[in-house]
């Protein structure tokens, strides 16, 4: 890369919330580094500081206790589908994890960076909607927690202020043994981004969706019931999204796929 | 800034600029230069090495995030002149043409073995998806990596990958 920069690697949490609070306008966080790195490559981003955050002490913490499911940011893709407890009592966040990307990518690739980008596209997204996930914010000041459903702001848009960053996620402990499928329509496993893509889960006779790729931010979708019958099913999650065209496929296309995934998914997810 | 790092069991200590990436650092400041770079960006994996025991797109690293990492790139392979077993079955198996993607796919390959030393077709075909070959159609490259390992799902169902 020729465009240069200066790298910061803090040790601790409240060190690296301090040094995120002095570079406010300037300052880039670095997690995973795949979208971030290609976007500097690229001339897109152009930070003067480029703060990595796997370096603190806990930012790679996975664990499972009353609370739920931990996700430090530093936590890779292929962590998560490596862990046991996300494995058994959270099938859903592996069905999405597993359609993010490619391996290499996946071993690199977190699941905080692929929220914070908040790209209408993120697989990731979908499932921390449907198990009811939240956000935990931390800056210089203290500390918030946001659910997910009101995480996404806009494209490429979250609710973390400047000097805020994502501590964790955590996945409610309510939501383990959720079952569904993640359905994404591409053309080449690996190596592109969803042209569509629809998660269902089922607990307990509650049925939620969400829908990636299909509306400026990531869409959860918990009006559909039980009673309904699948073509009602895929009515209520076509009402709550607005598909555009793009070079990936056309809005009328995407809207299609919606409804036969959705469709599809009402069936078989049992 | 001042990186410590194991490649092939070697130890290096330099100076490195923040913005370098791995892959230049590999190629242009230790002069390994059997890693490739294909699209730079992520898409193509002709960058793949092993960082502390993970394939990763060395394009998509900064050195200095790799302070402290152990690192194995293909000219780790080789002992002298006599290949690794992975290189050997992909000659065997004619899975290289013109070899700007084999460094990769061999890194790629040797994740996968270090976890699954009996993989199925699907999974060699999953820990491989992340590296483009333009020459072989692919087939060769799995066909390769079974005959290794001796996986009963060598023949049949691979003709149409
Ligand atoms: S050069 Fe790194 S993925 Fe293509
Ligand atoms: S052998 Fe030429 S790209 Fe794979």
């Amino acid at each position: 890369m020729v465009y240069e920069f200066r790298y910061l690697a803090p040790r601790t949490a409240a060190e690296l919330a301090a040094v995120l609070d002095g570079h406010k306008d300037d300052g880039k966080l670095l997690a995973g580094g795949t979208d971030l790195i290609p976007s500097i490559r690229n001339g897109i981003m152009k930070p003067k500081v480029v703060i990595d955050l796997k370096k603190y002490s806990g930012a790679d913490r996975l664990s499972y206790g009353a609370d739920g499911l931990s996700i430090g940011p530093a936590v890779t893709i292929n962590d998560i589908l490596r862990s046991k407890d996300a494995r058994e009592r959270y099938p859903v966040l592996c069905d999405c994890a597993h359609e993010l990307a490619s391996h290499q990518i996946r071993n690199r690739a977190t699941v905080a960076g692929n929220v914070v980008n908040a790209s209408p596209c993120s697989d990731m997204a979908p499932a921390l909607l449907c198990l009811g996930a939240k956000a935990v914010i931390r800056s210089a000041t203290g500390e918030r927690v946001v659910p997910f459903s009101q995480f996404f702001a806009g494209v490429k848009k979250t609710v973390l202020a400047p000097g805020e960053f994502l501590s964790a996620i955590v996945v409610p402990a309510e939501s383990a043994g959720a079952r569904g499928r993640y359905l994404k329509l591409k053309r080449i496993a690996g190596h592109d981004l969803g042209i569509v893509g629809v998660l269902m889960t089922r607990r307990d006779g509650e049925l939620r969706f969400a829908v990636s790729s299909a509306a400026p931010t990531p869409v959860l979708v918990d009006s559909v019931t039980v009673k309904d019958s699948a073509d009602e099913a895929a009515r209520k999650v076509l009402a709550s999204v607005s598909p555009i065209s793009d070079v990936r496929g056309t809005k009328e296309y995407r809207e299609h796929m919606i409804g036969v995934y959705a469709r599809r998914l009402f069936t078989e997810v049992k | 800034m001042r990186i410590q790092l194991t490649v092939n069991g070697l130890g290096y200590e330099r100076d490195c600029a923040e913005h370098r990436t791995l892959l230049r650092f590999l190629r242009e400041d230790l002069g390994l230069m059997g890693t490739k770079e294909g699209c730079g960006m992520g898409e193509c994996g002709a960058c793949t090495v092993i960082m502390n025991g993970r394939a990763v797109n060395s394009c998509m690293v900064l050195a200095v995030e790799a302070d402290g990492a152990t690192i194995r790139t293909i000219e780790g392979e080789a002992d002298g002149p006599s290949l690794s077993d992975i290189q050997k079955a992909f000659e065997r198996n004619h899975a290289v043409q013109c070899g700007f993607c084999t460094a990769g796919m061999v890194m790629s390959v040797k994740e996968l073995l270090s976890e699954h030393p009996k993989p199925s077709a699907d999974q060699v075909k999953e820990a491989i998806e992340g590296n483009f070959c333009r020459c072989t159609g692919y087939t060769q490259i799995v066909e390769a990596v079974l005959d290794l390992t001796g996986s009963p799902e060598k023949k049949g169902e691979l003709e149409h990958v």
